[in-house]
């Protein structure tokens, strides 16, 4: 009786201790977050020198007129708005053109499925730098090079494969039951896709839109290859054009843009983080 | 029998009588109807993806600027590998990406996501560790520039407040300590996903074998390593590829933190491609190195990949 309850408080003490350990490498994992944060509220002279990587800001509200600044610098506000249209309308269409495919996989009267599955499957097996060279090429030869709608086309068609790889699995378990139902009720197949299946698939479709917008938000490479005027360029490749132009001569003005930048994904990870999370596990992690 | 008849017979009667009615043009609607489901991801992925993938290789295979018409020039662009310096150090570099990620991010969040499990606090922990993983690699880059700064950064700060001023560095500017100080802006963004899918391991781990394990009085460490670990193989193997191949693709924190200078000597496989393409404008040596990245990722994901079509058949 007193050795087990002797070893429970030893495993109780052990827990508090590890959770100690814990909550101060956490703290060192947030370090960063504090450069980003406090620079974000100092003066340029504030921000250089030896030891003002540990000094408070002396006027925190700052923020605000760092911000501002940093805002109408370098397009920065308009790869924002650029970035904000990609990431919803991609996510939004690819949503679309999977969910109308995984139906008509699991669904309908098609040969193939299991090829058109895999055909389309494909397309997330290849390293990112696979699609570069004939797509820069491809859209120089077809008008499609800086504009909005190329960039749409392209994010749509990259988050469609993983999209695709969810909704199928998921409309494979509805039970066929429900679309005999809507079947005897006179209903079409493509009404008993848009007011079942669609209705049906809730949650896993706000899922994939989280994380394919955040995969489009986040997107340096493709924004740097296809675009390169203010206005269509995407925030990441403008963050990066802000960072080697000023880099050395502002930290405040290239954190908070940096802040700026990161602001809509961390909101979404604060807000819906468990989703996220629970996605991953749901999906095994995409390797793209 | 019955059940094996029915399923034969039209599914409604008024199906039927649709089918007795309609001519040849509307049999023709009727059969074809279900593809056109798969047509607007089809041409998309074709168009895309499928089709510039197929194309690189074609390319790689050529002499091209980008301007003139690509010249076919055989494996010349594979056997230049061998002769580049700046390929070499870039295949090093991405190397050094590998191992320490394995390492680093793989070891370490092992562990991490065993000791998170076992605290009351994990839920917090778990979405602290995870907070950088939401932002992109063009931001964590800047970021993580503003703390190399020799003087006024953040670790170099550090070092000096510790009494270790000794260490300080011009972290991105010193090879090859430039790709370690990336490496470890890396980690910080990829810790998040590794801790977590582990974290899912374990939680879905079987009871029997781990309460038998301790009622025959096994310690914590014995526990991990002889009855946790093998039980946690299978995810164990998803987390080692996923990592892998992201370790070889690493693009956005380099570009963003050095543009893979000074002097190339901080490329990965990634921005040469990126550099040769794109900087240099020799889009056939900048192909081959993206056809090298594709065949090693191919390599790595056999295990993985077979693993998930095994679950895409199951269900």
């Amino acid at each position: 009786m007193a050795t087990s309850e002797r070893a429970v408080s030893k495993v109780r003490y052990g827990r508090w201790a590890i959770t100690i350990v814990l909550a101060l490498m956490c703290l060192i994992w947030l370090g960063p977050l504090w450069t980003l944060i406090t620079t974000s509220m100092k003066s340029t002279p504030e921000s250089v020198g030896d030891t003002s990587a540990w000094s408070l800001p002396k006027s925190p509200l700052r923020l605000f007129d760092n911000l501002k600044d940093a805002w109408s610098t370098s397009g920065l506000a308009d790869g924002f708005k650029a970035s904000l249209l990609y990431a919803v309308s991609g996510s939004a269409l690819a949503i679309l053109c999977a969910s109308l495919g995984a139906y008509s996989i699991t669904r309908l009267r098609i040969r193939g499925r299991f090829f058109w599955f895999v055909l389309v499957f494909s397309g997330t097996l290849f390293p990112l730098q696979m699609y570069v060279i004939p797509l820069f090429k491809l859209y120089q030869d077809t008008g499609l090079y800086d504009t909005r709608g190329g960039l749409i086309c392209f994010y749509t068609a990259i988050s469609i494969p993983f999209c695709l790889f969810v909704l199928r699995s998921f409309f494979a378990t509805v039970p066929t039951e429900v679309q005999e139902a809507a079947r005897l009720d006179g209903a079409g197949d493509f009404t008993i896709f848009w007011r079942m299946f669609l209705p049906l698939a809730k949650a896993p479709i706000a899922v994939l839109f989280l994380f394919q917008f955040i995969w489009i938000w986040n997107d340096l490479l493709f924004g740097l290859v296809l675009s390169t005027s203010d206005g269509i360029r995407p925030i990441a490749p403008t963050l990066a054009g802000l960072q080697s132009q000023y880099a050395s001569s502002g930290q405040p003005l290239v954190l908070s843009a940096t802040l700026i930048a990161s602001l809509p994904t961390v909101v979404l990870f604060l807000l819906l983080g468990r989703y996220m999370m629970q996605g991953l596990q749901l999906t095994g992690g995409a390797t793209r | 029998m019955k059940d094996a008849n029915l399923a034969v017979l039209p599914r409604t009667w008024r199906e039927a009588a649709a089918r007795r009615r309609e001519g040849s043009w509307s049999r023709v609607a009727r059969v074809t109807a279900p593809y056109l489901y798969l047509v607007p991801m089809v041409v998309l992925v074709g168009v895309f993806l499928l089709y510039p993938a197929l194309d690189t290789i074609w390319v790689s295979f050529t002499r091209w600027d980008g301007i003139n018409a690509p010249t076919f020039n055989g494996l010349h662009n594979y056997l230049q590998f061998g002769s580049d310096p700046a390929f070499s150090t870039a295949f090093v570099n991405t190397l050094y990406w590998v191992a320490g990620i394995m390492l680093l991010q793989v070891g370490a969040g092992l562990l991490l996501a065993v000791v998170i499990n076992a605290s009351p606090l994990g839920g917090l922990f778990k979405r602290i560790i995870y907070l950088p993983h939401t932002i992109s690699g063009a931001a964590i880059g800047v970021l993580w520039f503003a703390i190399y700064i020799p003087g006024q950064g953040m670790l170099n700060s550090a070092l000096r407040f510790v009494h270790l001023g000794s260490l300080q560095h011009n972290w991105l500017t010193d090879p090859p300590i430039n790709t370690f100080a990336m490496i470890l802006a890396g980690i910080w963004q990829g810790m998040g996903p590794t801790m977590i899918l582990f974290l899912v391991g374990l939680q879905h781990l079987p009871r029997d074998p781990l309460d038998a394990a301790r009622m025959d009085g096994a310690s914590a460490l014995q526990m991990f390593w002889y009855v946790t670990l093998p039980l946690l193989r299978p995810m164990t193997v998803v987390v080692v590829a996923i990592s892998l191949i992201n370790s070889f693709k690493v693009f956005d924190i380099v570009w963003v933190m050095t543009q893979g200078g000074p002097y190339r000597s901080s490329e990965t496989l990634a921005v040469t491609m990126y550099r040769e393409s794109f900087v240099s404008s020799d889009f056939g040596y900048g192909a081959s190195v993206a056809v090298l990245l594709t065949a090693i990722v191919f390599v790595i994901s056999v295990p993985y990949i077979r693993s998930m079509f095994a679950r895409v058949e199951a269900n």
